[in-house]
């Protein structure tokens, strides 16, 4: 074992030597502070372990030979242990990717940077207050020093106002130590804490002095001009250190003083890191510097974490695992982050999109964004997972809300910079240069995260039970990213069905489960064929379609709340990657990403709540649910609502479906939107019907059902894209199954579970054909297409049918919704949203008309003459639904008798069923019997028909009567170009985008006030040096001056 | 549920039946109008003459195979609501195949003939098609407003959807009749009916002085000669199916013939005072006054 | 008496952040730092201070006697470490000024705006 005082002896021996070296000898002095950084690294490393591992006892070192208060002591536990590795890991990484840099700016530099890692060393494990202000003071200046790295004029300045306003806050430390000093008689922090300085007279003073001293070094929100500009001027390289060490040593610092004051103080931080993370985030939307903008990220994590800080006394034991969760996924991800973007060299978020010629590292871009807000699998999910849990059960919801905005905030700006990369064309004036040093560091840290995320995981109450392996089989597939798409499908494909074997014999008693397991596997199945007609590699898109069917497996397996949400923001991330990988598709992978976010964290609220009610982690709390009750039941509905696109927030779904790949959007449509569907129905069938405020929710949800129908359906009369049609479509459809189970009967279920099945097959279908024919086409505007019908009569009845099932036109499995819709609306009493749901029903026409009379019917372009049938790869996956939909529509009571049966557990049974006819107090319906009338009938027709008819004469495409004049051209003669004008103008007034000016309304007023806010970095030093005089001063008013 | 070939041929038998009466209402209809208008009109027996003519033209052409199917469509959309509703109460022969379903099946049976149809006469290419068929769309969705708020309100009132208990609960002389028990709902229905009708103002599809030619002249010979008997086949259908809703029903062809008459006499007689409407003011004119005594009809058994 | 040099120690605290609010100049401003540093140095020592009692040198007086007659030495030797680094953070300051100056030919702090929002 060697003694953490080695840390300090030979990081200062080093100096020296280096100090004696030629300043020439860069060579020999880069390598000896390398090794010196490694050698630190590996004493706390080996301290960690033996913490670890052997479980050793905390050391105290003693200097001088003398016990505190007469000596300094430093302190070496589990905890220092563990910052010390994080601050010399980052330290040695920085050196190394600083390298060349250092060694062109001389010796000296590495001296500074040697002692800048110690001192920030010494600031975590010194328990003597003098000592601390010591190397804070070293570590300021050494900071002022490698700012210098950069030679740029902005650094200068840059590390002025940091020398300016370090230089006040320490004198102001100094003050508030030679006060408690007085107070308590000594300098050890520990005898300090225990000196109860509180109860002094004078002592709150002394307390108030060395807090708003410790704040200001971690830079709180608004008094932080000078921290922000470090950030933004000094090399990428050494704001990853300052951002992962010097904040990581000045937390510790805080969390070691936390007891000096005891819980009265404790608000104070809590209100400070709640402005300071809110605050910054709110900076950050506006940020178009990455460096900058990673800057006021930084701050605002250490705000977070002030707030867990703050809260400890609330967290109580948990607060180390919450706080270390986000610490280290922030510690990771920013280094990583700056380090990236030293390698990028863009001043613009813009420039990003360089990255995407290195696929790799805009892989590790994307992990670092996730880690960040907090996706799973990284460790700020669990911490932040528990953070809430915690807060809801002592009812905390203030800060709860405060903390899921503020990194809502923070989503926004992260978010947007990612679609940049992914999407944006690659800046041909950047280049990227593989130098091994700059990016084993970037590795190394996104290894980190995964490696901590999954020893997390277990520390969760619940998070023992995930299931990492449909994740395994995700990085399997990254691994063989680059086989030929053949390969890849085919993997994936007998992936996917072993797993949904498997999955079968572990769901046998649950009919729910079993169907969605379909829905969400088959769908994957069947829509992954399609991409056998696909060429190249399809680089990423396996691993992320397969992370999104993980996820959607993910949440019909899950046991416990946490393993419901980890699989939730699986499938979220997974889906956000295939939706973005569409040619226009930046703005609505955004839009899909924010919604999806909002969401979750409406659904983290609510399982909070939840949890919070009976200490339960299973789903079950659901059925359960004594805190603000009302408002968890709706919170969670918001959530899964964002993922079906209900009326006010379905304004993602239209560009996010219609933009995507040709088979991405079947995925999303028809398979995605249906875990927000199961999401509801497992909540409705936990909170039941009976409660007051749930009886309100349900019937408010019914109307916004019904409305989201009307909507949806009217929106999709008047596009021209295709595919936009379709998504409104999805929209509308997805209105109708909220408001079927919003209803809340054994019949309004069972049409909820027609729909959920009908929607799967007919807009699978209906993606499928559309999607493979605007591709071949090359447009998505139906004007420009038209006759098809002659080129792809495959193609045309799979429409065909897709679209008879849509209108709920019998015999096919369409009319079995409608019908059971009728009879649920009036056994519910539900009439007035019933007859809305009827009107957007028949408003259904206009579009599925417009549909297949463009693309299929009218004229044929010129253009088009030569075109085939497309690829069999869609038409396969087509025809498999089609006879799904003719199975479900001839034997409708195979299927939905025992769903009817399985709902009889928790609805009074009303459908009753005598052979193959079904009936209810109402009326019956007998979907064989019709599909046999209809059929014969319809033969018998036919026959009738060709019986009647003579020599039939094929005529050319232009021979129709048409008065006085002779068609011309195709495009002047196929109507189809707002064929619905009459119509717009008698209602079109419904379709008005309000609530698309709202969120854009919204949104303005967002950017507009950070705008407006940022101002007060006005760039000068003075009014940086203000902002901090001003903050102690104010903070003095609140905490002391009875404000 | 009977699938026997008796019941085919007595389903047969009424469908004779049904057309031959549809063809006569129709002749008697256009000599009442032309004598409103002064003119003599046609003789009654003038369709026989028109479809036996079709039936019998030895031209025909086509634009591809769903153009071929559209009016198999069209006509099996009529046909299918007669065999879908129970034509004369009380009679095990006429009853026809209505075990298959209720109401709600008739109301979106209407759709099949009507989709079949749009995509035939779309196949043909002929931008009229195209026009008529979105300006049927549009309407279609507002004239089935005060119709689905009528069907509410009847079941409200009735407690079923099966179409012969609505009948058999209105048997008792004409005070038992919708008509009389709920007479917010049957204006709701009857005004809808004027626009399913299709006679002005709410003739739009066809629009005679609009669009003269269209799917009418792309499809002929043996085409427009099923046309014609669907066209029979339906106006009786419908009639007969708004008789059942709202004026008791029938329970013998005299009664039926008579109601039947009266029914699809309204809807000429309003189209004969009344000119067309534009599209817009069609589809908002449903919205507005049918809608609310539609949605009255509802509130007053709330 | 100690009073006097308490306050007028923070009175040069407080003067010295005027410098540095107010003055344009960036040596100026550098000076006021300085002398906020002072008025914190005096109020350390004025802290540690007892009346009547003599400097902790254990030169001028015998062992025995330091521990009645002596004030505390532990403000003086603070004040020392941090006149010591007091003197690193002005001397970079000092450096930091040069290359400011270097850069735009000025001193005048307004010109410093580069970084900013």
């Amino acid at each position: 074992m060697v003694a953490p005082i080695y840390i300090i002896a030979v990081a200062l021996g080093l100096a020296f030597l280096l100090g004696l070296l030629k300043s020439s000898s860069t060579n020999l002095g880069s390598l000896l502070m390398l090794a010196g950084l490694a050698f630190i690294a590996f004493v706390s490393g080996q301290w960690l372990y033996e913490f670890l591992i052997n479980g050793r006892a905390t050391e105290m070192i003693f200097t001088a030979g003398f016990k505190p208060p007469f000596s300094i002591n430093l302190r070496m536990g589990m905890q220092e242990a563990l910052l010390t590795t994080m601050i010399n890991a980052a330290g040695l990484l920085s050196g190394l990717y600083l390298i060349d840099t250092l060694k062109k700016t001389g010796i000296n530099s590495m001296t500074v940077l040697l002692v800048f890692v110690m001192s920030l060393n010494v600031i975590v494990m010194t328990r003597d207050i003098f000592n601390l202000f010591v190397f804070l003071e070293i570590s300021s200046i050494a900071t002022a020093g490698l700012v210098l790295l950069s030679s740029k004029g902005n650094a200068f300045q840059a590390g002025m106002k940091y020398l300016i306003a370090t230089g006040i806050i320490s004198g102001l430390f100094l003050i508030g130590i030679i006060f408690s000093y007085l107070y308590a008689g000594s300098l050890n922090i520990d005898e300090l804490n225990a000196a109860h300085i509180m109860d002094i007279k004078g002592g709150a003073i002394a307390i108030f002095i060395i807090y708003v001293s410790v704040i200001l070094e971690l830079k709180p929100f608004p008094a932080n001009g000078w921290g922000i500009d470090v950030y933004t001027a000094a090399k990428p390289g050494f704001s990853a250190l300052i951002s992962s060490g010097t904040a990581t040593a000045g937390l510790y610092v805080a969390y070691k003083l936390l007891p000096l004051g005891g819980e009265t103080w404790l608000p104070y931080f809590t209100i400070i890191g709640a402005i300071t993370f809110i605050g910054s985030n709110l900076m950050g939307t506006r940020q178009q510097n990455p460096n900058r903008l990673l800057g006021y990220s930084s701050i605002s994590q250490v705000g977070l974490l002030l707030m867990i800080l703050g809260l400890s006394n609330q967290l109580g034991d948990n607060t180390l695992f919450i706080a270390f969760s986000i610490l280290i996924s922030h510690y990771a991800a920013k280094a990583g982050l700056f380090w990236l973007s030293g390698i990028v060299k863009s001043q613009n978020l813009e420039g990003w999109a360089v990255l995407r010629k290195q696929p790799f590292m805009l892989f590790l871009f994307g992990t670092f964004i996730f880690a960040l807000i907090g996706f799973p699998p990284f460790p700020s999910f669990f911490g932040k997972w528990q953070l809430i849990m915690e807060l809801a059960t002592q009812e905390n919801y203030l800060w709860m809300t405060l903390i899921l905005t503020g990194s809502f905030i923070e989503a926004i700006y992260l978010f947007k910079w990612l679609g940049f990369a992914i999407k944006l064309d690659v800046p041909s004036n950047i280049v990227m240069k593989f130098e091994w040093n700059k990016y084993l560091p970037v590795y190394l840290m996104a290894l980190t995260l995964y490696v901590i995320g999954f020893y997390v995981s277990p520390m969760v109450e619940g998070g023992a039970f995930i299931n990492y392996i449909p994740l395994l089989f995700v990085l399997a597939l990254f691994a063989l990213d680059f086989l030929p798409v053949f390969v890849k499908n085919t993997i994936s494909i007998a992936g996917i069905i072993y797993y949904m074997v498997d999955l079968f014999s572990q769901l046998e008693n649950d009919l729910m489960r079993q169907i969605f397991a379909v829905i969400f596997l088959g769908g994957a199945v069947l829509t992954l064929m399609a991409g056998y007609n696909k060429k190249g590699t399809r680089a990423g898109f396996y691993p992320m379609a397969l992370m999104m069917f993980a996820g959607l497996t993910g949440i019909i397996e899950a046991n416990s709340m946490l393993e419901f949400f980890f699989s939730w923001e699986i499938m979220t991330a997974g889906s956000y990657f295939l939706i973005i990988r569409g040619k226009r598709s930046m703005p609505h992978g955004y839009s899909y990403m924010l919604f999806s976010i909002g969401g979750a964290y409406a659904l983290l609220f609510g399982f909070a709540l939840a949890y919070a009610s009976g200490l339960d982690t299973t789903i079950a709390a659901l059925g359960h649910i004594t805190q603000l009750t009302t408002l968890a039941y709706t919170l969670l509905a918001v959530g899964f609502m964002t993922k079906t696109a209900s009326l006010g927030l379905h304004i993602w779904l239209p560009g996010a479906h219609g933009e995507a790949e040709s088979d991405v959007s079947p995925m999303v449509s028809a398979i995605l939107l249906k875990a927000g569907v199961f999401g509801l129905m497992l909540l409705f069938l936990y909170m039941g019907t009976g409660t007051e405020g749930g009886d309100k929710l349900l019937y408010v949800l019914g109307w916004v059902g019904a409305l989201t129908t009307l909507v949806g359906n009217l929106g999709a009369v008047f596009q021209e894209d295709a595919k936009r049609l379709l998504a409104y479509s999805s929209i509308g459809q997805l209105g109708y199954i909220l408001f079927a189970v919003s209803i809340m009967t054994q019949l309004g279920w069972l049409a909820g579970f027609t729909y959920t099945i009908n929607h799967f097959m007919f807009k699978a279908i209906l993606f499928l054909v559309i999607g493979g024919i605007v591709v071949k086409l090359g447009t998505h505007n139906m004007y420009e297409m038209g006759g098809m019908i002659k080129k792809m009569p495959f193609s045309f009845i799979a429409v065909l049918i897709s679209i008879i099932v849509i209108g709920g036109i019998p015999p096919l499995s369409g009319f079995a919704g409608k019908w059971l819709f009728y009879h649920a609306i009036i056994q519910k009493g539900w009439y007035f949203q019933g007859a809305v749901i009827f009107f957007a029903g028949i408003i259904a026409f206009l579009y599925l008309f417009k549909l297949i009379h463009s693309v299929f019917l009218g004229q044929l372009k010129d253009n088009h003459r030569n075109m085939k049938e497309i690829s069999p790869w869609i038409l396969i996956p087509s025809y498999l639904l089609i006879i799904g939909i003719m199975i479900f529509s001839a034997f409708p009571q195979k299927i939905l008798q025992p769903i009817g049966e399985m709902l009889s557990v928790y609805f009074p049974e009303s459908l009753h069923w005598e052979g193959t006819k079904a009936y209810t107090s109402l009326g019956y319906w007998d979907g064989t019997t019709i599909m046999i009338v209809v059929m014969t009938a319809f033969i018998l027709l036919l026959g009738w028909l060709v019986l009647m008819s003579k020599k039939i004469k094929k005529v050319e495409q232009f021979n129709i009567v048409y008065a006085a004049e002779r068609p011309f051209r195709p495009e002047t003669t196929h109507v189809s170009y707002n064929i619905y004008a009459g119509y717009k103008k008698a209602v079109g007034f419904l379709v008005t985008p309000v609530v698309e000016i709202f969120w854009d309304s919204m949104s303005a007023l967002l950017f507009d006030f950070a705008g407006w806010l940022r101002r007060i970095y006005s760039g000068n030093m003075q009014n940086y040096a203000l902002h901090v005089v001003l903050f102690i001063v104010v903070f003095y008013l609140i905490a002391l001056g009875g404000l | 549920m009977d699938y026997s070939i008796t019941k085919f041929l007595w389903t047969l038998l009424g469908l004779f039946i049904v057309l031959n009466w549809g063809m006569l209402m129709s002749s008697t209809m256009r000599r009442i109008g032309a004598r409103v208008s002064g003119r003599f009109g046609i003789p009654w027996y003038q369709p026989w003459i028109d479809l036996t003519k079709l039936y019998s033209l030895k031209s025909q052409v086509s634009h591809g195979a769903m153009f071929f199917l559209g009016p198999v469509f069209r006509l099996m959309g009529g046909v299918g609501i007669f065999l879908f509703l129970p034509i004369i109460y009380g009679s095990d022969h006429w009853s026809n195949y209505s075990f298959s379903g209720d109401l709600i099946l008739i109301l979106y049976f209407q759709f099949f003939g009507m989709l079949g149809m749009a995509l035939g006469a779309g196949e043909g290419g002929h931008p009229h098609s195209a026009i008529g068929i979105s300006r049927g769309l549009s309407q279609f969705t507002t004239i089935e407003v005060p119709m689905t708020l009528a069907v509410i309100s009847l079941a409200i009132q009735y407690q079923t959807l099966s179409i012969s208990d609505i009948v058999a609960a209105q048997q008792g002389g004409f005070t038992t009749w919708t008509l009389w028990t709920n007479p917010l709902a049957t204006a709701a229905g009857m005004l809808s009916l004027l626009g399913a009708f299709g006679h002005s103002p709410f003739n739009l599809v066809k629009a005679p002085n609009e669009i003269p030619i269209g799917p009418p002249t792309e499809y002929h010979g043996v085409f427009l000669g099923v046309l014609r008997t669907n066209g029979a086949i339906l106006h009786v259908a419908e009639a007969a199916l708004f008789m059942n809703l709202f004026f008791g029903g029938a329970t013998n062809w005299v009664e039926l013939i008579v109601k039947t008459f009266l029914i699809y006499f309204w809807s000429v007689f309003v189209g004969t005072v009344f000119p067309r409407f534009r599209i817009e003011q069609s589809v908002r004119w449903f919205l507005k006054v049918p809608t609310i005594i539609g949605i009255i009809a509802i509130i007053i058994f709330l | 008496m100690e009073y006097i040099i308490l306050i007028s120690g923070f009175l040069l605290v407080l003067i010295g952040l005027w410098g540095i609010l107010s003055q344009k100049n960036l040596i100026k401003i550098i000076l006021g730092f300085t002398v906020f540093n002072t008025g914190i140095n005096i109020v350390m020592v004025t802290v540690g201070y007892v009346k009547g009692k003599t400097a902790p040198i254990l030169d001028v007086i015998s062992p025995e006697e330091a521990l009645t007659s002596i004030v505390d030495p532990v403000p003086q030797a603070l004040v020392l470490t941090a006149i010591v680094i007091g003197l690193g953070v002005t001397a970079l300051m000092l450096v930091y000024a040069l290359k400011l100056y270097q850069d735009k030919k000025t001193l005048d702090i307004n010109n410093f705006k580069d970084l900013k929002w």
